[in-house]
C-alpha cells in the first residue's frame, strides 16, 4: 500500500531537514510594531517627584581630597609629571665579568658549524666540479638527504660570483638547530679501528690443522647427508640420500664396499669400540648393523658375538615396540646387515646416531613423533627405550657426556642436560638462538659448542652458567654442523655458504683461564646445491685431518 | 619489606617535562617560552627511553629538563614578559576606548627587560663569551646588509651595521685575523681573539630578501641576545686593548659612505685630561678645525711612509713603550751547570714570535682597489695585515690617498685585459711601476702566510684554483699534491695497450689466443705451456712478456681481495658491540676514501685530458 506524499508534505519534510520553520507562511523578517518607544511616544514625565539632591550639583569632597593627594605628591617631588623617558640609571654596556665568576660550570657550549671545505671555494679546482650525473643526482634527492647543500662552481673571477640565495635560509636552520635540536656531549673515539680487533695467536703458530682438500669421494647422484671415520682413522664410511653407504679409506679415498638400502640414509656411525668393528646405518624406520669385509678373524668373531650372540639375553618383561632382529653369525656376510633394529612405525628417517663412548649404548633421533623421537638402544642386552615419556619441543640432537653420566638433549630453543643414573633434570642452557641445528662437546667434557640455523654458534662453559661464554657469528648461512677433534684442540664448523671454519680451542684445567678461541683457516670447496652447502663434517681421530659431507654429493679430505 | 615504589615518581619520569607541560608550568605562551628558551640556551634533550620519561607513551614529543624549567619559573625575563602582557592588554584597552592620553602614558611605561644577568649566566668567564660568538657575528653582518622593512626596522640594521664595523675596526686594530676564504656563499674570515679562533661569514655585497619560509620572529629574538652580548664583549675588548667604547661615529662621513672610516678609535684617558688636550691643540683654520692627529696625519703622508692608518700607528708606538717598560728577565745562572743559562720565554720575547711577522704581512704596500672590487672585503683584509689602502670616490669617501699617489704598489683589480690607445706618458710609467693582481692575490697571500709571486694573479690571467685554508683532516684529499708516480705509469700502460688493441684489432686470432692463454696462466707450468704456443703463434716474445706480467700483477690484486687475511678472521671474535663500531668506523673511513677516490680519478682524467688536447 504506498500513499504518495503530496507536495504539501513533501515541502514540510524538506523544512524539518533543513532546520526551518515548518509552517510555510511564517515570516521571519516582518516589520517591527513599536508600541512603546518611537517617535512620538517619549516619555516626558519623570518617574518620581523627588527634588534633584545636592549632590548632584555640589563638588565632590572626596574627589577634592585625591585630587589635594596628587599635588601635594607633586609639590613634594615625589610624582614628576613628564618624566624624561631614560631606559635605566645603569650605563646600557659595561664590565660584566667584573667581578668573580660563579663558580657554577658554563652549560656546555654549542657546537661549531662545519668549516668550509675546497668544494666551496668560488675558483676550486676542476675535480671538485659535479658531473652531470652527480648534478642530477644531486638534483634528485631531497633537501635534508643531500651531503652537501650546495653544488660547487667555478667562477673565473671574483666579481661574476652572485649572491648565496641559501643565505638566510642557512642561517635560520642553523639557529633552530640551537634551541630546538637536543645536544648531547660526546666523546670522540680517537682509536684506530684495528685496534679494535682482539689480538690472538698467529695460525701459523697453531699448526697443525687442515688447510688443502686431499681427495673427494663421488657419489653419483643425491646428497651425502652423513659421513663418520672409523675409530682408528683408516676407514670412513658415507651415505647419501638415494640410500647408497660407500666406505673407503681415509689416505687412498677408494671405495672398497658399497651397501645399497632402500629410502634415504639419514646417519652413518662407526662404534667407537677398537675392539670390534662395526657401523650403524639408519634409514627408514631401521637401523643396520654393517660389518665391514676383511676384517682381522679374531675383530670378525667378536664382532659376531657382539652383534648375533648365540645365547640371547632374556626378553624385557615389558614387551618393546622396537624390534631387534639378527642372522646368525655363520650366515652373516659383510653384504647384508647382520643385526636389523626396526623402530616403531611412524617414527621416521633418523637424523642422528650418537654413541656412547663405550660402544654399548646408542641413541637415535627420528624425526617422527612420539617421545621426542628418541630411543636409547643397549646393545648387550638387545633392548631399547623411549628415556623422555613426553618432550617439549622437537629433539634436534643428542649427545653423551664422555666422561660423566650425563644426556644433553637440544630442543629447537634450549639445551638440557639430564642425569641418566639418577633419572632428573640438570640443567637447562639458553643459548639464544632460534633454531639448533647440531652441537658436539668438548672431550673433556666441560664445554659445549651449539649451533643454529640462525647463524650463530653458541660456547657454553658448564661450570660457568647457562648463557654463553660466548656468541660467534661469522658463517653466512645456516650452520649445519659441529665437531670437536677428540685429541687435537681443534673444532670445525660447517655451512649452508659452502664453507668449513677451522678454530684452535685451547681450553685450560684451572677455572680461572677462559678458554682460547682462534680461528684458523676457512676451508672452501663444497659447492652449495638448492641452498644446501656442507652437511657433515667429522675429524680424523688420530691426524689433524677433517672429512666433510657436501649436498653436492662429494665427501672431501682436508689435510694438513 | 623495603618501600613500596610508585611508578613515575623517581627516575627519568621526574628528571624529564614535556614542551606542553613545561609551558603549563610557567603559564606562558608557546612564543614566550620559546623566546626565554632562546635567549637563556635552554635545548631539549634527549632521554635515554622515550617511554619512560612520558608516562609509557611514545609519541614524538621533544623533552626538558625538569630543573631548567624550574630555574626559568624564576626568570626575571619571564615575570617582565607577564608584565608586558598586562601592559599589551591595558593598550589595547586604551586604544579602543579612544584615550589617547592614557594610551600614551601607558607607551612611556611600558616595561622592557635587560639582559646583562642573562649574559653573564650563560657565559660566566669572558672567553666562555669569546668561544661563542661566531653565530652572532654571523647574524650581526647579515642584518648589516639587509634592507629595513617591516618587521626589520631601520634602527636594528644601523646597530647591527654599527657592531659589525666595531668588529671590524677591533681586528684590523689588534691585527687578529688569521685566514680568510673567498667562498660562493660569501667571505669567511677567521680571527684569533683571546686565543679562541672566532670564524665568521660575511655574505657579499647583495640585497639580501628575507624567504617567506623563515620565521623572522625567532631571529630577531637572537638578534636581540646577540646585541647585547656583543655589545659586552665589545666593551671588555676595546676596554681591555685600551680603547673607548663605543668608538664615535662621524654621521657626516658615514653619509658619505666612509663605512668603517667613520668611526675614529680614541685612545681611554681620563675624562678631564682629554678635555684639556682638546683644548690645547684643536686651532681653527679656514673654519675648518684641524686636530693634533689630522696634522700628524699630514705630515705622514707627506713623509710617504707606508704603514697603516693613524690610529694604529699611534698604538704601536704605545705598544713599544710598554714593552721597553716591562721587566727584563734577568737569567741567573746555576751553580752546577754554570754554562747553562736559562732561556725562559719572557713577555717579550714571547710577543715577537713570527705570529706577529705574518701579522704585519703588508705592511711594506700600499694598495688601491679598482672601482670593480669590493670595497669592505679589501679594505678589512689589507689593513688587518698592515698594509695601505685607497679607493676611488665611486667606492665611499675618505679614501686616504688617491689614485696618482706615488706610494701605490698594487693595483687590486678585477676586470678582463684591455688595451688603452690614448694612454699618456703620465700614465704608461705609472702602470709600469705599479702591480696589477686579482683580488684572490690578497687572499691567497694571508692563507700562504707570505707574499706569493705576482704573476699567476696579474690582470686577464686564468687564476689558480682557491683552495680553503680550513681543510682539516689529515687523509683528506690534496689537490697540490701531484698524481702519484706508479698509478700514473700504471695508467700510460693501460692507455698504450688500449692504443696497440686499437691498431692491431685486424691481428691473427691464434696469437690473440695465446696472450689470452698467457694472461690466465696461473702457475709456472701454464705459463710455459702458453709461451710455447705463444710462440708458434708467432707473437713477439716481448709483447707476451708484458701480457703475462700484466695478468700476474692483475691475479695478485685479486688474491688479495680473495683470501681473507688472518685480521678478517680475527674480527669474528669480536663482540657485537665492538663489531658495530668497528663497522661505523670503517663505514666512515671507506667513505671517505671513496670521495678521495673519485676525486683522484677526476683529476687524472682531466689531466689526461689536457695531455691530449696540447698533444693535437
Amino acid at each position: 500500500m504506498d500513499k504518495p506524499l503530496t507536495a504539501e508534505e513533501l515541502d514540510l519534510i524538506r523544512r524539518l531537514q533543513e532546520g526551518e520553520n515548518p509552517d510555510a507562511g511564517y515570516d521571519p523578517y516582518e516589520p517591527t510594531v513599536e508600541w512603546f518607544t518611537g517617535k512620538g511616544k517619549e516619555e516626558i514625565m519623570p518617574l518620581s517627584a523627588a527634588p534633584e539632591p545636592k549632590r548632584r550639583w555640589v563638588p565632590s569632597k572626596w574627589e577634592k581630597q585625591k585630587v589635594m593627594k596628587i599635588v601635594r605628591a607633586i609639590r613634594q617631588g615625589r610624582i614628576v609629571p613628564n618624566k624624561p623617558k631614560t631606559a635605566s640609571d645603569k650605563p646600557q654596556f659595561y664590565n660584566v665579568w667584573g667581578e668573580e665568576p660563579a663558580n657554577q660550570p658554563p652549560p656546555p657550549p654549542a657546537p661549531k658549524p662545519r668549516l668550509p671545505t675546497h668544494a666551496e671555494s668560488y675558483n676550486p679546482p676542476e675535480e671538485y666540479l659535479p658531473t652531470e650525473e652527480e648534478k642530477k643526482q644531486w638534483e634528485e634527492t631531497e633537501k635534508e638527504d643531500r651531503e652537501r647543500e650546495f653544488l660547487p662552481q667555478k667562477y673565473s673571477a671574483l666579481r661574476l660570483v652572485p649572491a648565496y640565495n641559501q643565505f638566510i635560509q642557512e642561517r635560520f636552520q642553523r639557529q633552530l638547530d640551537l634551541y630546538l635540536a637536543p645536544r648531547v656531549t660526546r666523546t670522540k673515539l680517537q682509536i684506530d679501528p684495528n685496534s679494535l680487533i682482539p689480538k690472538l695467536p698467529s695460525p701459523s703458530s697453531l699448526k697443525p690443522f687442515p688447510v688443502y682438500k686431499s681427495l673427494e669421494v663421488a657419489h653419483d647422484k643425491g646428497r651425502t647427508r652423513s659421513v663418520s671415520i672409523s675409530p682408528d682413522g683408516t676407514w670412513a664410511a658415507s651415505g647419501d640420500e638415494n640410500g647408497v653407504v660407500n666406505m673407503w679409506e681415509v689416505v687412498v679415498g677408494k671405495v672398497v664396499k658399497s651397501w645399497k638400502f632402500k629410502g634415504k640414509v639419514g646417519a652413518v656411525e662407526w662404534c667407537p669400540r677398537t675392539d670390534v668393528c662395526f657401523l650403524v646405518v639408519a634409514t627408514e624406520e631401521q637401523l643396520h648393523f654393517l660389518i665391514p669385509p676383511n676384517l682381522p678373524t679374531s675383530i670378525l668373531v667378536a664382532t659376531q658375538a657382539v652383534l648375533a650372540p648365540s645365547q640371547l639375553p632374556p626378553a624385557p618383561a615389558t614387551p618393546s615396540p622396537v624390534k631387534w632382529q639378527s642372522t646368525s653369525a655363520a650366515a652373516s656376510t659383510s653384504d647384508s646387515a647382520i643385526l636389523i633394529i626396526s623402530l616403531p612405525s611412524n617414527s621416521g628417517l633418523p637424523r642422528q646416531v650418537a654413541w656412547h663412548r663405550r660402544g654399548d649404548y646408542l641413541a637415535t633421533v627420528a624425526s617422527g613423533e612420539g617421545q621426542g623421537g628418541v630411543w636409547i638402544h643397549q646393545i648387550s642386552r638387545r633392548h631399547s627405550q623411549a628415556p623422555f615419556k613426553k618432550v617439549k619441543g622437537t629433539v634436534q640432537s643428542v649427545l653423551f657426556h664422555p666422561t660423566k653420566p650425563h644426556f644433553f638433549v637440544a630442543t629447537q630453543r634450549y639445551v638440557r642436560i639430564y642425569n641418566l643414573a639418577e633419572q632428573k633434570l640438570l640443567k637447562t642452557l639458553q643459548p639464544g638462538i632460534r633454531w639448533i641445528s647440531s652441537m658436539d662437546v668438548h672431550p673433556l667434557g666441560d664445554h659445549l659448542i651449539v649451533g643454529g640455523y640462525d647463524r650463530k654458534l653458541c660456547w657454553f662453559d658448564l661450570e660457568l652458567s647457562d648463557k654463553p661464554y660466548k656468541i660467534l657469528r661469522y658463517h653466512s648461512r645456516a650452520i649445519r654442523s659441529l665437531h670437536f677433534h677428540p685429541t687435537y684442540p681443534l673444532f670445525a664448523s660447517s655451512s649452508d655458504d659452502g664453507s668449513i671454519q677451522v678454530f684452535h680451542a685451547r681450553v685450560y684445567n684451572d677455572l680461572m683461564t677462559d678458554p682460547l678461541i682462534v680461528p684458523l683457516k676457512i676451508l672452501r670447496g663444497h659447492q652449495v646445491r638448492e641452498g644446501l652447502g656442507v652437511l657433515q663434517i667429522k675429524w680424523v681421530p688420530k691426524q689433524s685431518w677433517l672429512v666433510s659431507a657436501g649436498a653436492d654429493g662429494q665427501v672431501a679430505v682436508w689435510c694438513s | 619489606m623495603g618501600r613500596l615504589h610508585k611508578k613515575g615518581q623517581a627516575g627519568a619520569a621526574k628528571a624529564y617535562v614535556t614542551r606542553t607541560a613545561a609551558i603549563k608550568k610557567l603559564q606562558c605562551s608557546l612564543a614566550d617560552f620559546r623566546r626565554l628558551c632562546i635567549l637563556k640556551g635552554i635545548f631539549p634533550r634527549e632521554p635515554r627511553h622515550r617511554k619512560r620519561a612520558n608516562k609509557g607513551s611514545s609519541a614524538p614529543t621533544s623533552f626538558y629538563y625538569a630543573k631548567d624549567i624550574a630555574y626559568l619559573a624564576h626568570e626575571p625575563v619571564l615575570a617582565k614578559l607577564r608584565e608586558h602582557k598586562a601592559f599589551a592588554k591595558k593598550l589595547a584597552r586604551a586604544l579602543g576606548r579612544g584615550e589617547w592620553s592614557s594610551a600614551k602614558s601607558l607607551e612611556e611605561q611600558k616595561p622592557s627587560y635587560r639582559l646583562d644577568h642573562i649574559i653573564k649566566e650563560r657565559y660566566p668567564t669572558f672567553v666562555d663569551a669569546v668561544r661563542d660568538i661566531d653565530d652572532a657575528l654571523c647574524m650581526i653582518f647579515l642584518f648589516a646588509s639587509l634592507p629595513s622593512t617591516a618587521k626589520v626596522s631601520p634602527s636594528l640594521v644601523e646597530n647591527c651595521a654599527r657592531l659589525a664595523a666595531e668588529w671590524q675596526l677591533y681586528v684590523m686594530h689588534t691585527h687578529s685575523l688569521r685566514k680568510a676564504f673567498l667562498s660562493i656563499k660569501g667571505v669567511y674570515y677567521q680571527a684569533e681573539v683571546f686565543d679562541q679562533t672566532v670564524t665568521w661569514l660575511v655574505p657579499y655585497q647583495f640585497t639580501q630578501t628575507i624567504p617567506s619560509d623563515v620565521d623572522v620572529r625567532v631571529m630577531l629574538t637572537f638578534l636581540e641576545l646577540y646585541q647585547t652580548m656583543l655589545g659586552f664583549v665589545f666593551f671588555k675588548l676595546y676596554t681591555d686593548a685600551g680603547l673607548v667604547y663605543p668608538p664615535p661615529l662621524d654621521t657626516k662621513k658615514d653619509e658619505s659612505g666612509a663605512g668603517v672610516g667613520a668611526f675614529s678609535l680614541q685612545e681611554a684617558k681620563p675624562a678631564a685630561e682629554v678635555l684639556t688636550v682638546k683644548k690645547v691643540k684643536e686651532v681653527e683654520v679656514e673654519g675648518k678645525r684641524i686636530s693634533a692627529k689630522d696634522v700628524r696625519q699630514t705630515i705622514k703622508s707627506i713623509a710617504g711612509q707606508t704603514a697603516g692608518d693613524n690610529d694604529i700607528e699611534m698604538q704601536d708606538g704605545t705598544d713599544n713603550a710598554a714593552d721597553e717598560a716591562d721587566e727584563e728577565f734577568v737569567a741567573h745562572p746555576s751553580h752546577s751547570n754554570p754554562e747553562e743559562t736559562a732561556a725562559l720565554p719572557t713577555l717579550k720575547t714571547l710577543a715577537s714570535l713570527p705570529q706577529s711577522k705574518t701579522s704585519q704581512l703588508f705592511s711594506p704596500y700600499t694598495f688601491w682597489l679598482s672601482r670593480e672590487t669590493s670595497r669592505p672585503i679589501f679594505e678589512f683584509l689589507v689593513r688587518s695585515f698592515g698594509g695601505r689602502i685607497g679607493w676611488p670616490a665611486t667606492s665611499g669617501s675618505n679614501s686616504p690617498f688617491e689614485e696618482d699617489d706615488e706610494s701605490i704598489t698594487h693595483v687590486i683589480i678585477d676586470r678582463p685585459l684591455v688595451v688603452k690607445e690614448n694612454e699618456t706618458e703620465e700614465e704608461r710609467e705609472r702602470r709600469r711601476r705599479r702591480k696589477y693582481v686579482q683580488p684572490q692575490w690578497v687572499v691567497d697571500c694571508i692563507n700562504a702566510g707570505r707574499i706569493l709571486l705576482e704573476e699567476p694573479y696579474a690582470q686577464g690571467n686564468t687564476l689558480p684554483p682557491h683552495l680553503s685554508p680550513f681543510e682539516g683532516r689529515a687523509d683528506a684529499y690534496d689537490p697540490t699534491l701531484g698524481v702519484s708516480v706508479d698509478d700514473a705509469e700504471m695508467d700510460d700502460e693501460e692507455e698504450e695497450a688500449a692504443s696497440e688493441a686499437e691498431a692491431e684489432d685486424e691481428e691473427a686470432a691464434p696469437e690473440k689466443a695465446a696472450l689470452m692463454a698467457a694472461a690466465a696462466a696461473k702457475d709456472a707450468a701454464a705459463l710455459r705451456a702458453a709461451e710455447l704456443e705463444a710462440e708458434a703463434a708467432g707473437v713477439d716474445f716481448g709483447v707476451f712478456e708484458k701480457e703475462a706480467r700484466k695478468a700476474r700483477k692483475k691475479v695478485h690484486v685479486a688474491e688479495d681481495t680473495e683470501e681473507p687475511t688472518e685480521e678478517d678472521m680475527n674480527k669474528m671474535m669480536m663482540s657485537n658491540k665492538q663489531r658495530k663500531l668497528y663497522e661505523r668506523m670503517k663505514h666512515g673511513e671507506k667513505k671517505r676514501s671513496s670521495e678521495r677516490q673519485n676525486l683522484e680519478q677526476k683529476r687524472k682524467q682531466l689531466e689526461k685530458e689536457k695531455k691530449r688536447q696540447a698533444k693535437s
